[in-house]
């Protein structure tokens, strides 16, 4: 656990860098802190394992003060992945990743292999062990300075913005190998972010600072996206937040119905009969294993039927933004829901994903809508 | 020419012999001392003004005027060739310093601010992190003191020091083309011998800078 006590950091220049944060990050979970640049975020991460001191204020890190402890043996034990990575140039992609196992005077051998295994575990092909950071690409380099940061093990990883610089496909399947990596290891993670989306995927606990350092609100995504305590909040995580916020809603206990079904070998007569008895105009094809295949509009002509392949369907382990999003993409508005085998389980519409989401609300008393417009809180922020 | 050759080997070998004592034992001597400089003047501010304005200082001293003060400034005899070795350590250490200097600065902001976030600490960064990704820019230095300095071995023959410029300055003594002109050859292939060594311990001392091209 670490946790800040009414820590400030100003700057000689005069500009404030921090202003009376305190905070408790746990054990174990992701704690991101994400606000506009100039806000403090970094400051704070890099009060952590001393790169800058506070003016005042202390930082304990389980229980005790950082500021007494010996700055290098300390960042020893706390990976640090920054957005530039920050590889050193001259040494190759393995000793790169042993550098801190070397500081810490571990065998090389030993430490090789271990930095080769853990290249693997980031997704890099162990070819590259012997290459010089010049020779990968941006993706790879940021895949490496996490296996760095991982190396020795630390309890802690401190990570600013290590996801910034490179494109949007890229930086999404790092976040999942992130997620993936965290679900297996349970480090206590300081991320820091500008970006609203990748907070609320990525933390357990989210932090946002406003201007002039303060932190304004600390909260898990949901709450934050939920309960924004102030008008800055609510700009912050932007118009999308409601949409967004479907994405902590588990998709379980959507009222599931039946679906209309044909085998993907039934003939266009056999379509438009089961069509008409049912009286749905779009029936969903369904392979021999009961996989969905596509919708077929019973009142089509020809031999494709207006095909429309099933796109995204949803498990109960997905949440009410991906039943929606399957909803809405869906020419029979219907989501479909299937099993862990991809067998179809049934269907739901998007106005009854809309009406469960509404009973949701009133069932938790308040609404999004309440919060945002509370302005007054903004007086303490 | 051969024939010329054949009757005085003696006296050019010994006189490039010489030359190469008197140009590269400075090189040696102006680099280990430009090294620990070029960190102190990196990491501390206090260093930095005077130790830049120092060699500026130095480098703009004309070399005949050097090699003749030598001896009224440490006691030595006026035909000592260790007048010329101190003097070319001077220059060198005032060319090498900047380049050291230069060379640390160049280094990424992120790599030290990483290698310092891992937990190294601030000595061994700069021996094992800082000052190996500085060598590209310290050789080129090296590539111009090494070559400046066998040029300035000539001027020494003034002061009779020996060296190829003895061959100049015989030559002329005793109006020979032949002495003068087997001098500026063999200046000039020492000269470009020196680049093309300092070139290849380069190459072989930083692999990663070849790596970047085969990207």
């Amino acid at each position: 656990m670490i946790e800040f006590e009414s820590v400030t950091k100003r700057f000689p220049g005069g500009g404030v860098g921090v202003e009376d944060v305190s905070l408790t990050i746990p054990t174990g979970k992701i704690t991101v802190f994400v606000g506009p640049s100039g806000c403090g975020k970094t400051t704070s991460l890099r009060m952590i394992n001393r790169m800058l001191e506070p003016s005042s204020g202390r930082i304990l890190h389980d229980g005790q003060d950082v500021a007494k402890l010996d700055k290098a043996k300390l960042r020893r034990g706390m990976g640090y992945v920054i957005q530039q990575v920050g590889l050193l140039p001259h040494r190759t992609i393995v000793d790169n990743v042993c550098t801190v196992p070397f500081l810490l005077g571990r065998s090389k051998a030993r430490a090789r292999a271990d930095a080769v295994a853990l290249l693997e575990r980031v997704g890099l092909d162990p070819v590259i062990a012997k290459r010089y950071p010049a020779q990968l690409s941006g993706g790879q380099q940021q895949r490496v300075g996490v296996a760095r940061a991982l190396a020795a093990d630390p309890p802690v990883m401190l990570m600013d913005e290590p996801f910034s610089a490179v494109d949007p496909i890229v930086r999404e399947s790092l976040q999942d190998e992130f997620l993936r990596l965290q679900h297996d290891l349970g480090k206590t993670i300081v991320f820091v972010t500008h970006d609203v989306d990748e907070a609320v995927k990525l933390g357990d606990q989210v932090a946002v600072f406003g201007g002039g350092g303060r932190l304004v609100q600390v909260d898990a995504p949901e709450d934050l996206l939920g309960r924004p305590r102030n008008a800055f909040v609510a700009s912050l995580i932007g118009r999308d937040r409601g949409y967004r916020r479907l994405s902590f809603v588990p998709a379980r206990d959507l009222p599931s119905h039946d679906v209309v079904t044909v085998s993907t070998d039934a003939t266009t007569r056999e379509v438009h009969e089961t069509s008409e008895r049912t009286g749905k105009s779009w029936v969903l094809s369904v392979d021999s294993d009961g996989r969905p295949v596509s919708w077929l509009d019973g009142r089509g002509d020809g031999d494709d039927l207006g095909r429309v392949p099933v796109g995204n369907t949803f498990t109960d382990d997905d949440s009410c933004r991906a039943a929606l999003d399957g909803a809405l993409a869906s020419p029979a508005g219907l989501a479909v829901h299937v099993d862990a085998d991809g067998r179809v389980v049934g269907g739901v519409g998007h106005d009854e994903i809309a009406r469960y989401v509404t009973s949701l609300r009133s069932a938790e008393g308040g609404t999004a809508e309440d919060a945002g417009q509370d302005a007054a809180v903004e007086a303490d922020a | 020419m051969i024939e010329f050759l054949s009757v005085n080997q003696g006296r050019i070998l010994g006189d490039l012999e010489q030359h190469l004592y008197l140009s590269l034992l400075p090189i040696i001597i102006g680099l280990v001392i430009a090294i620990p400089l070029g960190m102190l003047a990196a990491n501390s501010r206090w260093a930095n003004a005077p130790l830049l304005g120092l060699s500026s200082v130095t480098y703009s001293i004309p070399s005949l005027a050097l090699f003749i003060a030598m001896p009224g400034i440490i006691g030595t005899k006026i035909l000592d060739p260790i007048n010329v070795v101190i003097a070319l350590s001077l220059y060198t250490t005032a060319l090498l310093f900047r380049s050291v200097l230069d060379g640390l600065r160049a280094v990424p902001e992120p790599v030290k601010q990483a290698s310092t976030a891992m937990g190294m600490r601030r000595a061994r960064q700069l021996l094992t992190v800082e000052l190996p990704v500085a060598i590209p820019v310290v050789a080129a230095g090296l590539r111009v003191a090494a070559v400046s300095n066998i040029s300035l071995v000539s001027v020494g023959a003034l002061i009779g020091v020996g060296g190829l410029g003895d061959l100049f300055t015989y030559g002329f003594q005793i109006g020979s083309y032949y002495y003068i002109g087997s001098g500026i050859v063999l200046s000039v292939l020492l000269a470009l011998i020196a680049d093309v060594v300092i070139v290849v311990i380069q190459r072989i001392a930083t692999p990663w800078t070849r790596a970047r091209a085969a990207r």
